[in-house]
Parts: C-alpha cells; structure tokens; sequence
C-alpha cells in the first residue's frame, strides 16, 4: 500500500516535471529542424537533420552576440557595485556603534522590499533622462544597483551580525583601522553570503526587460531579453532561428543555475521570506 | 576599541552611498509620481498646468482602465486558487518521496531563473496558431485549432498559465524549505499514533506551513499587481485590451501617449492597491494564523 502510494506520487512529480521540461525540449528540437514545415510536421519528433546554420545566423545577423555581451557587462557591473555599497552599509549598521540610528537605517532599507518598483518605472525614467543617461548602459546600471540594495543588504546585514564581536577587539589590538577591519576581516568572513547576493542579483539584472525595453533604444545596447524580442518581432516567420535564439539566452542561464542552483535557491528564498 | 567603531565620519561614508540611491529611486520617484500625477504634464514640453485630482477621476471612471484592474484580478485569483493548491499539494509530495528528491526541487525552479522576456517568447511559440504545441496537440484529438494569444476568449487565460509555469516553482521551494524544516519526530509520534498520511499532512503539517503559505499568497498579490514585461512580451495588452493589466495601461500612456501626468496617476492607483491588499491581507488573514514554534 505503502509502496504503491510512493509511485503515485513519483507518477504525478514526473508528470509535473514533463510539463517544466518540455517547453525546452520543444525548443531544443525546433532549433535544429530545416524550416517551419518541418516543425509543422513532426513538432515532437527529432530533427531529421540537425541543421546547425539557424545557430549561424541567429548569432551573428541576429545580433545575439552583441547582447549576449552587452548583457554580461550590465549584469556583472551592477552586481559588483551592488555589493559594495551593500556590504559598507550593512557593515556600518550592524558592526560599527551607533544603535538607533543603524536600526532607523535599516528600517528605512527595508521599506525599499515593499514598494512594487514597476509604479516608480516613470519618475525614473524622468529621472535618468535628467541625468542625461538614457540610452547609454548606465541608464541600467544605476537603477539595478539601487533596486538590488533592499535585499543585499537585508542578506549581508544577517549575516554580518552573526559574525562574533571578538574580532574587532582582535584587530584593533594589531593596530588595524575601521576600514582595515571592514576589508581585511569582516568582508572575506562575509564571502558565502556575498557569493549568494552576487547570483541572485546577477540572475535578476541579467533576466529585466522592462527598464531595458524602454531606457534603451539603440539597437548595439540592447541587453539580451529586450534583444530577443527584436529578434522575435524581426524573424517573426522563421521558427527554426527564433528557436535557435531562444535557445542561446536559455543556455547560459541552465548551466550558472545547474551549477550554482543550491546558493540560488538558498538566496532566493532568504530573501523573499524576510521580505 | 569602542571608539574605533564609533567613528561619525566613517559611518557616514559607509552608509552615504546607499542611502543616496535609497532616496534618489525610492523616496524621490514616489514623491515625483505623486506630484505629476496632479498635472497635465506631458513629459516633454515646458508647458505643465496643476489640475488636483483631474486624473484620478479620469482613471477610475475610465471602463478601460477598470478592464485592466478586473485582469490584476484575474491574476490574483488565478494565483490564490489555482496555483497555491498546486504548490501546496507539489511540495507536500516532494516532501514525501526519498529517491529523486533534489532532481524534483532541481527542477521545479528552472523556470523561475529564466527572463521572463524569454519565457514570453518560448511560449509564444507553442501557442503560435499553425506549428505551436497546444495546437497540434488539439489536432491530435481531432480538436480545432485555438489562436491562443490573438482571441480575446483564451488570450487573458494563456498568459496566466504562462506565468504560473514560470513562478509556481520559486513557491514550491519556499513551501518545501518550510515542511522539510518540521522537525520529524512530530510527524513519526503521529504515526505510531496510527495517523495516516492524509490525517498527518492535514493535521500537523499544513498547521505548521500555514505561515510560509501566507507569505506565499502576498509575494503573488504583490507580483500580481506588478505584472507587465510578460504581457508586454506576449501580447502588448491586446486582442482589444483583453490582456491590459494596471501596469501596462500605465506605460501606454505615459510613454506611447504622451499622457505623463496621467500615467503618473496610475503608478500612485498601483501603489495605493498594493498596499491596501496588503495590509489587509494581513489585518483579515495573516495574523489568523498565529505563528507556531516547535
């Protein structure tokens, strides 16, 4: 009975699973097939051939590796500077002595987690083309630095309490200043929560569509979402290059996620559950 | 050593940069939103006239508008009594299975890590009217053939099911981090009670995640009402408006019409509803459920 009732929900999880992957694998097959009657014909059979020139052309007419690196740039850059001024303020307001006013700070910082940031889209909007920085990559960089401090903060602040208070009497018996004992000790104590901040915001910059799609214009600084949907809109009737593009965004992502995935989901759901 | 930590002007410098993009995109965009949405401003000229609240009352009389709210809706609804049974039922199976556990928990989130801009087109492609998926699979059965996302009837409906694919995972995981954090010894006492499964899952379980699913039905009100790069994506809000959430009626008329002062108005009106909904989520629901230690 006992057994039986383990399969069934091996039945129902496999069924569930199936629908997660089969998209991709719909994709995957797609990709590789001659031409739109092909994947008319046969949309769940195998490619007859494995045609390899829809990756060609979706990689280099298409652009894809334009905002492939456009992307990369933007997503890397963010998250650095994400992380430093995120780990300087919650170093300050969790490990320096100034009680109510840190906690003030914090409180304010937490806010940040409940306004639904798609409703300040147009003041920010106003507010990079005042900076005279639209349509350039920092009309991004800016906002994805300042929508990710919320939630850096919150993960590095918990973790930097936990660290004991030991050490800075330690270090300022050997002499080290504050800003030693943020570089030189509680920053490299703080790598596991600065890898799983780094991920989660890496994924989150490098996935955002609507600030890209509407503070970017130029074609040559499209990050890869927004590009793909140019793409989309430009080989409408190609399918099998649609597929293949698809497929270059989707990839990178699966291999950091098949790599990474416990930090991810670690990160993800810390932040969401405090939030 | 005190006085090493306590040091005014490092502090400041420590705290200045955040705080500075605090308020430049927080506090400074909700002010200016709620500033211009009381003009007539259209976002480019120098010409700006004070009207009070003539564009709230445009909104909220504006059937359009009230058609995209009824879509948030949609997504509210779809999300607290499709969705959160799903999620529900998934995670307590996961739970429940030892062999392939991390290959379920592996996979259910591979969606959630994906743009939702690609998410947008994949699907796009397997409700395309001639080669997509859905369609051939109607076609197997010897159905009709759909236009999934170009008939107003199944466009709204499509979407929802787009999006519980890309987000129902990232909820599972939260779920499943809460079950399989109760510690097991209340679970076996009940089975050697004679509990059975059903009764144990009932009874002692879903008491204990009742939190974690609270947290759950606001982080997707909350998403609900800030949905719009998939509707972008997919739809563009059309056929006819039929897909048209808040947000997205937002950004037609601020950015494509011109009408900033008004759109600017809408972002205060999904503001405020957020916050409404979420506090009185809270106040109606949340704090029923009473947090539960072991």
């Amino acid at each position: 009975m006992r057994a039986l009732k383990k399969s069934i929900n091996h039945i129902v999880l496999m069924g569930y699973l199936l629908i997660i992957l089969f998209p991709f694998l719909f994709v995957i097959f797609s990709s590789f097939k001659l031409n739109n009657s092909e994947i008319a014909l046969s949309p769940f059979g195998l490619p007859e051939h494995f045609v390899w020139d829809n990756y060609v052309t979706a990689w280099v007419n298409a652009k894809i590796n334009v905002y492939f690196l456009n992307s990369l740039y933007i997503a890397v850059l963010s998250s650095c500077v994400t992380i430093l001024i995120g780990a300087m303020m919650s170093f300050a307001v969790t490990r320096m002595r100034f009680g109510k006013i840190s906690t003030l700070l914090f409180q304010l910082i937490l806010l940040g987690m409940l306004i639904p940031n798609t409703s300040l889209m147009l003041p920010i909007y106003l507010l990079m083309q005042k900076m005279n920085v639209l349509n350039t990559h920092l009309a991004l960089i800016i906002p994805y630095v300042a929508n990710a401090i919320p939630f850096t903060v919150i993960i590095m602040a918990q973790f930097m309490k936990s660290i004991p208070s030991e050490i800075e009497e330690a270090a300022v018996v050997d002499g080290l200043s504050v800003g030693g004992i943020f570089a030189k000790m509680v920053l490299p104590l703080t790598i596991p929560a600065i890898v799983t901040v780094f991920i989660v915001n890496f994924l989150g910059n490098w996935n955002e569509f609507l600030l890209s799609n509407y503070f970017i214009s130029n074609d040559e600084l499209r990050t890869l979402p927004t590009g793909m949907v140019q793409f989309r809109d430009a080989y409408q009737s190609n399918y099998a290059q649609m597929s293949a593009g698809i497929v270059y965004s989707v990839v990178p992502v699966m291999v950091i996620y098949a790599v990474l995935q416990k930090k991810i989901i670690e990160g993800v759901t810390a932040g969401s559950v405090k939030g | 050593m005190n006085k090493a930590m306590r040091n005014p002007y490092i502090y400041a410098l420590f705290v200045i940069p955040a705080l500075v993009l605090f308020v430049m995109f927080f506090i400074y965009p909700l002010i200016n939103a709620v500033y211009y949405s009381l003009t007539n401003w259209n976002g480019v000229s120098d010409n700006l006239k004070f009207w009070g609240i003539k564009n709230y009352t445009k909104a909220l009389t504006d059937e359009t508008f009230w058609n995209a709210v009824k879509n948030n809706g949609y997504f509210i609804l779809f999300s607290c009594f499709i969705q959160v049974p799903i999620i529900v039922i998934s995670s307590l199976m996961i739970a429940n299975v030892k062999r392939f556990k991390s290959l379920y928990k592996t996979a259910v989130f591979m969606p959630t890590v994906m743009s939702t801009a690609v998410i947008g087109i994949l699907w796009g492609f397997i409700y395309n009217y001639d080669v997509g998926l859905f369609n051939k699979i109607l076609g197997f059965f010897g159905a009709e053939a759909i236009d999934w996302l170009g008939d107003p009837k199944f466009a709204m409906l499509s979407i929802l099911i787009t999006n519980g694919w890309q987000w129902t995972g990232f909820y599972i995981i939260m779920v499943l981090a809460a079950i399989l954090s109760i510690p097991k010894d209340l679970d076996e006492a009940a089975e050697i009670d004679g509990a059975t499964g059903y009764q144990r899952a009932m009874k002692i379980t879903m008491p204990l995640i009742m939190p974690v699913v609270s947290v759950v039905i606001m982080l997707s009100i909350a998403g609900a009402m800030k949905a719009a790069d998939i509707i972008i994506v997919m739809t563009k809000g059309g056929p006819a408006g039929s897909t048209d959430v808040m947000a997205t009626y937002m950004i037609k008329y601020a950015i494509t019409n011109f009408k900033y002062g008004y759109g600017n108005a809408i972002s205060v009106i999904i503001f405020v509803f957020t916050m409404i909904l979420t506090v009185l989520y809270q106040v109606l629901i949340a704090r029923r459920s009473e947090r539960i230690e072991y």
